[in-house]
């Protein structure tokens, strides 16, 4: 019966989701609350029968007040140790056993869990995200090996890592007494003095299904996952939840650059950070503008800073952008750029600078914008070939005070960016006050055997876990 | 409390039996010129995913010349036809088209990903950097001196180090020893020539291997097969390549280097795929350590202990070799404990085998995982692919189900004592680990 039901429904789905030329959107959803609060976002797509389901909560380590720096992503671990029904370390392997795939991040503003799983499993995941939703118990027998898990992480990430190392310097340096300015993880003496205690009461403070979003996508309708998100994560009962405190302002940093002299280095890299606006902090939509000018920056072989820099001057070997307007706070603009060998590092941050300057000065075309403008609308169509894709893009927009309906207008919002907004957006970002050069140098003096003590020793991510 | 769990026993009961009936259907389709693909067609994305390989890899390289298969490939996306590196690049980018080629061991794949819409445009690229390469002098020294960067950096990395390491054992004196980058002086020892050459031999319809995804017709991908792939050679010029011997003892090195954790790849002779063993491995694999937080291996090391951030293992299957492998990163002065548990956990399984229950949830996996692998049109491209790759035919997704549940323990228990003997384990340690006697050490590589 259920499959039928799923034939029949999935053609109104087909019918409903086909794209309008005019206003194209993203991704179609079906967006509804339960009456507890959780807000619930389907979007179908069945090239596969398989689901993913994504559960947001609005809760980050930009969230932490206090000495317990850490505890968002500490809690995350243990959100896999255990409720009464479904004991420690049953999770993953219930999700396993069905042939699933499972896993979970934590970033400043969310704290997100994910199943990938075999279309008809759906019930069983949404039963097992409602449990935890509101019955996690943490043990201190199951808690204190997983803290360290979390140091043997930190270790891994950060303090053998020499990239590890420098972000978290950049961060403290661009945004000092900010939230975003402190390391994500914690400081190893912060992870080290968490308890159960503290992690028990982070999660009764911000976990409740008023505070977190469902996204489901996959081989399923909205009617069916209406349906079972009612009986299911209907029965989890509201809670009141801290309320979010707004972010604190950014403060400038208190100087405009610095070095990092890192014996694991082999290849320079200088990152010019800028603080801009988010989707949550814009005043006039000037975040779509910056998206477009990131896009600009960062076309890669074909782009203007890479025919200038790499391949007129000789003088990187590399140079790429990045930008994310999905933060509660201002987002960061990052240009990092990869001298060429024998290259002297001062030599090619005033080339990129200059390079710059003389973009601002003469101004982008509207060829060069429109280019970007076209390649970024591919992008969203692009999105919808992918099971996770709605959850990453729906969960980190409403956990950022943004809404489906700014989700969905996208593309309609880049189409309007004009030429003048970019340029206006390139030459705000080069005045920007709030502006960080960051290098990371090789150690020219250091032995052989401190170079390799200070790399990293596997590379390779082992789930975000 | 008990009531509860059994609501979740029932939920779980209700919903494992597998009811995937609807798996993908796969077309084959052969063109006028008579070069084949395999389709999975459909319309509901404006999207086309097209995944190809020619079989012969680095396993081809001339031993004094290791890295031309990797250059070679990086070139053919570097200029075609009338239009140069920039250009090339360029038009890749305005519509935004991805096409890329990387060299395998055994094969060199390719991708292409792109709108339906620009697909005149995607079809002459994709042609034009098979059959007009340029390999201009200019991109053949930039690409050259980015692998040079690149291998420099290479001798920074553990695995790198762990894995050149233990495979220069493992199969020393057959190709599958032979560095996928080469070296700086290899490198410098390849000429314009050497690569025209190999591209000329090994591009060819006879090794072509072909799978699309989306949202194209079968009447237009047999026209599109004709026009991308018909002006290449009928028949690619190989050398044969011999079965990989493993050596009857074990290797154990250490590669000295300073730092606080140690990076573990440990090793057994594994199946090639064609082996009657295979499936029985798949499951076994999955207890041991493929299952992730659900292994033996990461429950004991990791979820017990917290002696590491991660451990697993893998089957590595190559059309002349197999591999059991699997590998983790350990603080110095936890090595000796580490390897121990892990030791004590895989003798325990090679003595008592697994358990039906444990059986039961690897075969739940496996089948249930199985139409993960088609969940975007990439990822359906890529799999069949790789069916086509590994010689299993089309109907593959709908034979496997039933090929893992007619496993009986029995048949998975004998397989376990054919291929994971605790006493036949190789290893490579790079790092400083503490308690490690039995071992021959050895410096990092660095030319």
């Amino acid at each position: 019966m259920f499959r039928l039901n799923i034939l029949r429904l999935a053609l109104l789905g087909f019918l409903l989701t086909v794209p309008d030329a005019v206003h194209a959107a993203i991704f179609y959803p079906t967006h509804f609350t339960l009456g507890n609060g959780l807000e619930v976002i389907v979007v179908p797509n069945h090239v596969a029968p398989v689901v993913t389901q994504m559960v947001w909560y609005k809760v980050g380590a930009s969230d932490e007040v206090g000495k317990k720096r850490g505890i968002a992503h500490y809690l995350e671990h243990l959100m896999f140790r255990g409720t009464p029904s479904i004991p420690d370390g049953e999770f993953s392997k219930i999700i396993a056993s069905q042939g699933g795939t499972e896993n979970a991040f934590t970033s400043y503003d969310y704290t997100a869990y994910f199943e990938t799983v075999a279309a008809d499993r759906l019930p069983m995941i949404m039963q097992m995200e409602a449990d935890r939703m509101h019955n996690l118990v943490i043990a201190p027998d199951t808690a204190k090996p997983e803290l360290s898990v979390v140091l043997n992480e930190r270790q891994q990430r950060t303090d053998n890592n020499p990239i590890g190392r420098f972000v978290e310097k950049v961060r403290h340096t661009l945004l000092p007494h900010h939230p975003y300015g402190l390391p994500l993880i914690g400081f190893r003496h912060q992870i080290e003095s968490l308890t159960a205690a503290d992690a028990q009461a982070f999660y009764n403070a911000h976990y409740a299904p008023n505070n977190a979003v469902v996204v489901i996508s996959g081989d399923v309708t909205p009617d069916d996952v209406m349906r079972l998100a009612a009986s299911i994560y209907g029965a989890v009962p509201r809670r009141d939840v801290e309320a979010r405190r707004a972010l604190p302002p950014a403060t400038l940093p208190k100087s405009g650059s610095f070095s990092m002299v890192d014996a694991g280095i082999e290849q320079p890299q200088v990152e010019l950070h800028i603080v801009v606006p988010s989707y949550h902090t814009q005043k006039q939509q000037e975040a779509y503008a910056y998206e477009v000018l990131n896009a600009i920056l960062d076309e890669g072989e074909s782009g203007l800073l890479y025919r200038r820099l790499v391949r007129g001057k000789g003088l990187a070997s590399g140079v790429a952008s990045s930008y994310d307007p999905d933060a509660r706070g201002d987002a960061d603009l990052t240009i990092a750029i990869s001298p060429a060998p024998e290259k002297k590092v001062a030599q090619v941050e005033k080339a990129l600078r200059d390079t710059l300057n003389d973009l601002a000065q003469k101004g982008l075309d509207d060829k060069a914008v429109n280019d970007a403008k076209a390649r970024l609308k591919r992008e969203a169509i692009f999105a919808r070939d992918s099971l996770m894709m709605p959850g990453y893009v729906f969960g980190s927009a409403l956990a950022t005070g943004h809404s489906v309906a700014a989700v969905e207008a996208w593309p309609q919002r880049i189409e309007a960016v004009t030429t003048e907004q970019v340029n206006d957006a390139l030459r705000d970002m080069l005045k920007n006050p709030h502006t960080l050069v960051a290098e990371l140098l090789p150690d020219p003096h250091a032995s052989q055997a401190a170079r390799e003590a200070a790399q990293p020793v596997l590379s390779q991510d082992r789930g975000v876990r | 409390m008990m009531k509860r769990f059994l609501t979740v026993a029932l939920i779980l009961a209700a919903f494992a039996v597998p009811s995937l009936a609807r798996a993908t259907t796969i077309q084959e389709v052969t063109s006028p010129k008579g070069i084949h693909a395999w389709l999975v067609e459909d319309h509901k994305l404006p999207i086309i995913d097209i995944s190809f390989a020619f079989r012969g890899g680095v396993e081809q390289d001339p031993v004094d010349k290791q890295g031309l298969c990797s250059l070679a490939t990086t070139l053919l996306t570097e200029g075609a036809g009338n239009y140069d590196a920039v250009a090339y690049q360029q038009i890749l980018s305005e519509k935004s088209i991805g096409i890329g080629f990387e060299a395998g061991r055994d094969a060199i794949t390719g991708h292409a990903k792109f709108l339906s819409a620009d697909q005149a445009k995607a079809f002459e690229l994709l042609r034009l950097a098979l059959a007009k390469p340029r390999f201009d002098q200019a991109d053949i020294t930039r690409m050259r001196t980015e692998f040079i960067g690149a291998i420099r950096e290479q001798f920074g990395s553990p695995d790198w180090q762990g894995r050149n390491a233990l495979l220069k054992e493992v199969f020393a004196g057959h190709p599958y020893s032979m560095r996928r980058l080469g070296s700086e002086k290899s490198l410098n020892a390849i000429t314009r020539d050497d690569i025209k050459g190999f591209a000329a031999e090994h591009l060819a319809r006879s090794n072509l291997v072909v799978a699309v995804a989306g949202d194209i017709k079968p009447d237009d991908l047999a026209a599109m097969l004709d026009q991308v792939f018909g002006a290449l050679p009928a028949e690619a010029k190989l050398m044969p390549v011999t079965d990989a011997p493993w050596p009857a003892t074990p290797t154990h090195v250490v590669v000295t280097r300073e730092g606080t954790q140690t990076g573990l790849l440990f090793a057994w002779r594994g199946p090639k795929r064609s082996d009657p063993d295979w499936y029985a491995l798949e499951v076994a694999n999955y207890v041991i350590g493929g299952g992730g937080f659900a292994s033996r291996l990461m429950h004991e090391v990791r979820e017990k202990r917290g002696l590491t951030y991660g451990i697993d293992t893998h089957l590595s299957a190559m059309e002349h070799a197999g591999m059991i492998a699997g590998d983790a990163a350990i603080d110095n002065n936890k090595v000796a404990e580490s390897w121990r548990v892990a030791h004590e956990t895989i003798r325990d399984f090679y003595d008592n085998g697994i358990t039906q229950a444990e059986m039961t949830a690897a075969k739940d996996y496996l089948t249930g995982a199985m139409p993960m692998a088609m969940t975007s049109t990439d990822k359906a491209a890529s799999a069949m692919l790789g069916l086509q790759l590994e010689h299993l035919g089309p109907h593959f997704f709908d034979d496997y189900p039933g090929i893992i549940h007619a496993l009986t323990l029995e048949q998975i228990n004998q397989a376990i004592r054919r291929w994971y003997d605790p006493d036949a384990i190789s290893f490579s340690m790079v790092g400083k680990p503490e308690g490690i006697a039995d071992a021959t050490y050895k410096p990092m590589v660095r030319e």
